[in-house]
């Protein structure tokens, strides 16, 4: 293990930060940065609370070495709507009630996010491709997944595309 | 990008172009990440087994759980950006060993001469392993599960292994002698996936059992590719390459004997499904039993030759 | 106060912080000064410990304590029904499973926590291991406690056995079994702890749900007054059963207590699976006995609920699931027995259903084969016997309100376009 100095964005803020050679990207957001809404279900890839957006693309964090991350761009779940104003994604979650414990929310919200970014109109079928890595164990999904199609519906009408129910 | 305050932009200061810098400042310790293959290899000759080689570390991460104090230095493949492109050069699709499942996935030239392939890569874990995962570190991890391997061995690749002394291009198949085990050598590099452009009229199959429908190691892979002659009905070649039922990816010869030359519309499907089963001798694991892979095994070739047949039929020259 | 709730939908209170990342779990917990433990485990299912070195662990820069069972002689047992779970096993003591403590290692880090455990040495003697509760019955088994491995033995009675047998034209003996089952909450098990000096009081933040019982368990097995002991319950990552136990709790406690410093410990998702409770597997042993127009006559079930090392609520959850054998059918003759037996499993405890699942299994598929046999459709010989308002289950309860089952019966058969008959 040795220690070094590394750079990157995090949510728009530039930072500088010593870690070691054996510190994952996740233990800095948390440990370090206490950016705590990035979260650990199992620390090998396969459940998706860790996830946030590197350089443009959806990551399990616990599976990037914080050296990695030098010099990237990173999006944690904090980086998503402030107080005043929740992102669409968050807020279709919330009036769905997709949320239960919440513990795999924010990475099915950044998952989410991505997915709309990419193809702004899914079908079910993509959804659930979209956010097939992320688990969750309380909601059975179903209600994710219509917060997700509420979310494309009020972004494509926000955008001046089709509209099928803005309810 | 915006510019960085005291950050190590494109990591010049631990590796960048200078590694007579890196070898004797303190913070190149333990990690590198240079821009060049030549100096991956210098920095690999040095190290040798004392360093670890890593591309997407969705393998790697999860093997050093917990553990990855254990690992002193690392080589990280991320800033070589021609291990990151997909080339067509004369007749050869050249990969870099650092494309990654979701490149290899969207690629239209993929798409196009290599459906196995492109549907392979498709299948891979999730949105997240996918984006970070490589098709190298697959094919280095040699996993007898891993996904890309058999249509890799489908379509004839070859992989070029370069060290700081020589370099050395060898087939899919000399190159796994084991789960996880290959012939690379500490010093070596895969550099680049090389593929043989595929004849006008060849159809694949790509077929994959698990548990789920994402994040399943598989309990069955097949990987079929099959080349008929200008008549689009005699079979010119065939490879059967099938993953998770021996130490490494396999390639059923029989299959190509009993298929070559025939007219494809008179074949026996039920009969070239038995082949495969006879001829695997899987295990009992933790994702199927042996006498499991092998009534799916007979099974999903079946299913692949009458998947063949009507993308034959469809396509009416 | 006014205003009226029934009948509208009301956004969860917590899931604007929730969709925010802002909600604080266990995990999420920082203070300053925080050290880190990991917990050393059994190194085998069944074995005496006979020797721990931890000498080249706490030579280890930045590990800053090491307590065995040496150290904590006044600490007693825990346990949800019956107290016979360790803190840590001591020399000449027994681990009973994998999951079982050895030693607690408080570290500067997280890393160098992990690095100690794995420096520490055990010798151990091995006893046989046993993972099949009917090798644990057997009269020669070795004892994983010493009262015996058949830790608790329930019966039931209705009506009359033998006459409902007697009455029945058809009956079918079968066996069902079902396997381990983790409840995988997303979130693992971890928490934090500090220990005020001066007050006397140890703060826990752990997610339990149990509170006022974890709390009254806590204080048992350190010795401390129940007012002493606060859990605090940050937002919970899912539970399902598996939180009702004591996880991190008394290790923290005694951390905080030896280092006078906070103290944090996070399982991982593996030690999640060996260390904490399961759904029980239950070996179930039905005989039913039907009359030719379809009505069900006697009911008989043996239960065999394998609760692995450690009781947890294992007792209760056989003994209910019992009281399920019949599920929602009417029967007027039944007669069960129930086994709680110790194994060196993974203790299992609480989940979903509390025993009812594993016997849905049984009677669901007790009454397909008896519809068959019949010639009677499922779905309606389901509904013949179904529950309804006044009928009574096996132990004598009188229903007398909710009473859905014909209703969810109809309309299941409706939503999956059966069509009747037998298939
Ligand atoms: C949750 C999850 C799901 C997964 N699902 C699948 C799946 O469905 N199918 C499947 O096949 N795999 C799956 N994997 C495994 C893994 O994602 C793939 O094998 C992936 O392609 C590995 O690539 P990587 O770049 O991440 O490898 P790394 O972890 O970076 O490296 C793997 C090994 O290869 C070596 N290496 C990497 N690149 C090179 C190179 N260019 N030259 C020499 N050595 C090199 C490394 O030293 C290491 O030993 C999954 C993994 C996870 C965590
Ligand atoms: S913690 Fe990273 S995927 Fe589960
Ligand atoms: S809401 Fe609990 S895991 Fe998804």
């Amino acid at each position: 293990m040795s220690k070094l100095t590394i750079g990157f964005i995090i949510n728009g803020q530039k930072k500088t930060i010593e870690t070691t050679t054996s510190t994952r990207l996740l233990d800095l957001i948390r440990d370090d940065l206490h950016l705590t809404g990035t979260k650990e279900g199992c620390g090998k890839g396969e459940c998706g609370a860790c996830t946030v957006i590197m350089n443009g693309e959806l990551v399990a964090s616990c599976l990037i070495l914080a050296t990695q991350s030098d010099g990237a761009v990173i999006t944690t779940i904090e980086g998503i709507g402030d107080n005043e104003c929740l992102d669409p994604v968050q807020e279709a979650f919330i009036e769905t009630g997709a949320v239960q414990c919440g513990f795999c929310t924010p990475g099915m919200i950044l998952a989410a996010k991505k997915m709309l970014e990419e193809n702004p109109h899914p079908d079910e079928e993509e959804i659930k491709r979209g956010i097939s890595g992320n688990l969750c164990r309380c909601t059975g999904y179903q209600k994710i997944i219509d917060a997700i199609k509420l979310a494309a519906n009020r972004l494509s009408s926000k955008n001046g595309g089709r509209s099928e129910k803005d309810d | 990008m915006e510019e960085f305050p005291q950050g190590l932009q494109n990591s010049k200061d631990f590796s960048g172009g200078d590694s007579k810098k890196c070898q004797r400042t303190v913070p190149c310790q333990g990690y590198f990440a240079p821009q060049r293959i030549e100096e991956a290899l210098e920095i690999l000759s040095r190290y040798g087994k004392e360093i670890k080689i890593i591309a997407g570390g969705t393998d790697l991460l999860v093997q050093y759980y917990d553990r990855l104090y254990e690992i002193n230095n690392w080589l990280d493949l991320k800033n070589i950006k021609e291990l990151k492109e997909v080339k067509i050069n004369k007749n050869q699709m050249i990969i870099g060993a650092m494309v990654t499942h979701t490149q290899l996935e969207s690629s239209e030239d993929i798409k196009t001469y290599y459906p196995v392939l492109s549907q392979a890569a498709a299948d891979i874990g999730s949105p997240q392993i996918r984006n970070r995962g490589t098709i190298g570190g697959n094919i280095v991890n040699a996993s007898p599960a891993g996904d890309l391997l058999s249509p890799l061995m489908a379509y004839d690749a070859q992989f070029k292994l370069q060290s700081n002394q020589r370099e050395m291009i060898v087939p899919a198949e000399e190159f796994f002698i084991g789960p996880k085990k290959t012939i690379l050598q500490p010093n070596q590099l895969l550099t680049r996936i090389i593929l043989p452009l595929p004849e006008e009229k060849t159809y694949g199959c790509w077929i994959k059992i698990g548990k789920r429908k994402a994040l399943a190691i598989a309990t069955i892979i097949l990987a079929l590719v099959v080349k008929m002659a200008e008549d689009n009905k005699t079979v010119k070649d065939v490879r059967t390459c099938l993953g998770s039922v021996a130490p490494t990816p396999i390639e059923i010869k029989e299959v190509r004997k009993k298929m070559a030359g025939k007219n494809f519309n008179q074949l026996d499907f039920a009969e070239l499904g038995q082949i495969v089963e006879d001829k695997i001798s899987p295990i009992d694991d933790i994702r199927g039993t042996r006498e499991y892979r092998k009534d799916v095994a007979k099974e999903i070739m079946i299913n692949a030759l009458e998947e063949i047949d009507s993308a034959r039929r469809e396509r009416n020259y | 106060m006014t205003e009226r709730y029934v009948g509208r939908n009301v956004y969860k209170v917590d899931a604007q912080d929730k969709v925010m990342g802002k909600a604080k779990y266990p995990d999420d917990i920082y203070f300053d000064n925080m050290l880190y433990l990991k917990i050393k485990r059994a190194t085998h299912p069944h074995a005496h410990l006979r020797r721990i070195d931890i000498s080249k662990a706490v030579k280890l820069p930045g590990v800053v304590k090491i307590i065995t069972a040496d150290d904590i002689p006044q600490v007693k047992n825990f346990g949800l029904i019956i107290k016979d779970q360790p803190v840590l096993v001591g020399i000449g003591q027994k681990m009973r499973y994998m999951g079982d403590a050895l030693a607690i290692v408080i570290a500067e880090t997280k890393e160098i926590a992990s690095k100690a455990v794995r420096l520490i040495e055990v010798e151990v003697e091995e006893l046989e291991v046993i993972s099949d509760p009917l090798r644990a019955m057997e009269k020669d088994a070795p004892l994983i406690h010493k009262d015996g491995n058949i830790l608790a033995t329930h019966y039931l009675e209705k009506g009359d056995i033998k006459k409902g047998f007697a009455e029945a034209n058809v009956i079918v003996e079968n066996e069902y079994r079902t396997t381990f089952l983790d409840q995988v909450p997303l979130q693992v098990e971890a928490g934090v702890g500090i220990y005020d000096e001066e007050s006397g009081f140890i703060k826990l933040w752990v997610a339990s749900q149990w509170l006022h019982d974890t709390q009254a368990d806590v204080a048992q097995s350190l010795g401390f007054p129940k007012e002493k002991i606060r859990i605090i319950q940050p937002v919970i990552g899912g539970a399902f059963g598996k939180k009702e136990d004591i996880s991190v709790h008394i290790h923290l406690a005694l951390a905080a207590i030896a280092t006078k410093r906070p103290v944090k410990l996070t399982y991982t998702r593996e030690e999640s699976m060996i260390a904490q409770s399961k759904r029980h597997p239950f070996i179930i042993r039905v005989k039913t006995g039907a009359t030719k127009e379809g009505y069900l006559t006697a009911w008989q079930a043996e239960v065999i609920g394998d609760t692995g090392a450690y009781a947890s609520s294992g007792p209760a959850v056989v003994h209910k699931g019992m009281y399920h054998c019949t599920g929602p059918y009417n029967v007027d003759n039944v007669k069960g027995v129930a086994y709680t037996v110790y194994t060196n499993n993974t203790y299992a405890g609480a989940m979903r259903g509390f025993g009812t699942t594993q016997m849905a299994f049984a009677y669901e598929s007790q009454m397909d084969i008896l519809a068959h046999k019949l010639g009677i459709d499922p779905a309606q010989f389901r509904l013949q016997n179904a529950y309804n308002i006044g009928s009574s289950t096996p132990n004598g309860q009188i229903l007398t309100h909710s009473v859905g089952v014909k209703e969810t019966i109809k309309k299941a058969a409706e939503i999956a376009g059966w069509k009747g008959g037998l298939r």
